[in-house]
């Protein structure tokens, strides 16, 4: 465990800030792939334009662009949880705006991570109207596996 | 606002059997564009400590998620699923999700339900501890 904090106040500044990843649009391609993976093989049918489609299409969505790394304050990273959240079902053929942000950093003292750092961030995606769609959020532990002795990644 | 009778509290949500594969794994990297060699190289994953070659966490709660849709069957959608991740699943091995209708309520002018939800791997321990909300068919817009 390090003598002082990791949490300096820059890497605390980093919490609450926004950062634009530009425009992406639900395409039948983008649906396409998501039911490979999720469902197993071609869909029967595509949806039509403005139809809804199945939320985890999100998944090729955010993959259109990369969020700005955090900085890495311990050796190991571990993916600890994830959500999806859906203010209405996406639709098909529209275009959606995505925001990224650092919702908060916290520290924890002992338990199987021994000290470790919880980052948590969001993908939010904004329609045309500047309406919350969809958010896709996760916690990323930062560790040190010599420390800790916890293995695995996710 | 009356509640749709269709979900009662208590109703059970599964056991979906999966068994995750290599190929979809590697579809889920492909779909992601990012290739961490621990989802796919059993030598790499056990380099990093691991088992074996584990299953993403990402594509755990699409499989949440496509097993909540599967089972409102058209009675709704889903609002929000998440997903507490607590031992990894290996890729190739049987896992189950499995759940229950923990609240059914109204809100927002929409009828809508919480589900408790959990994957259990081959050894009966829970892999991931999960949640979803679920709006009800005809409630809210679609």
């Amino acid at each position: 465990m390090p003598e002082a904090s990791l949490l300096t106040d820059e890497v605390r500044a980093l919490v609450g800030r926004e950062t634009r990843l530009g425009r992406v649009q639900v395409t039948p391609r983008a649906y396409r792939r998501a039911h490979e993976v999720y469902v197993g093989g071609a869909p029967a049918r595509v949806p039509a334009e403005g139809e809804p489609v199945p939320g985890y299409v999100i998944t090729g969505l955010e993959s259109e662009s990369e969020a700005p790394p955090f900085p890495e304050l311990l050796p190991n990273s571990l993916l600890i949880a994830n959500e999806w959240a859906f203010e209405r079902p996406l639709r098909m053929g529209e275009w959606l705006e995505m925001v990224h942000r650092v919702t908060d950093v916290r520290e924890r003292f002992g338990g199987r991570f021994g000290y470790s750092i919880d980052v948590l961030s969001e993908t939010a995606f904004f329609d045309a109207e500047g309406r919350l769609v969809a958010r896709s959020g996760r916690t990323m532990t930062q560790y040190s596996a010599a420390e800790s002795g916890a293995g695995g990644v996710e | 606002m009356s509640v749709a009778p269709s979900l009662r509290e208590g109703d059970e949500l599964g056991p979906f059997e999966l068994r995750p594969g290599l190929g979809q794994v590697i579809r889920y990297c492909a779909l992601q564009w990012a290739f961490p060699p621990f989802f796919f190289d059993e030598s790499a994953a056990r380099a990093q400590g691991m088992p074996g070659t584990i299953v993403p966490g990402p594509l755990k709660v699409g499989l949440l998620y496509r097993a909540v849709e599967e089972w409102l069957g058209g009675r709704g959608w889903v609002r929000q699923v998440r997903a507490a991740h607590r031992r990894p699943d290996l890729v190739g091995r049987p896992i189950a999700i499995v759940g229950r209708v923990a609240r059914v309520y109204a809100e927002d002018g929409a009828e809508r339900a919480d589900l408790e939800l959990a994957i259990i791997n081959e050894e009966g321990q829970p892999s991931v501890r999960g949640f979803a909300v679920v709006e009800l068919a005809g409630a809210g817009e679609r």
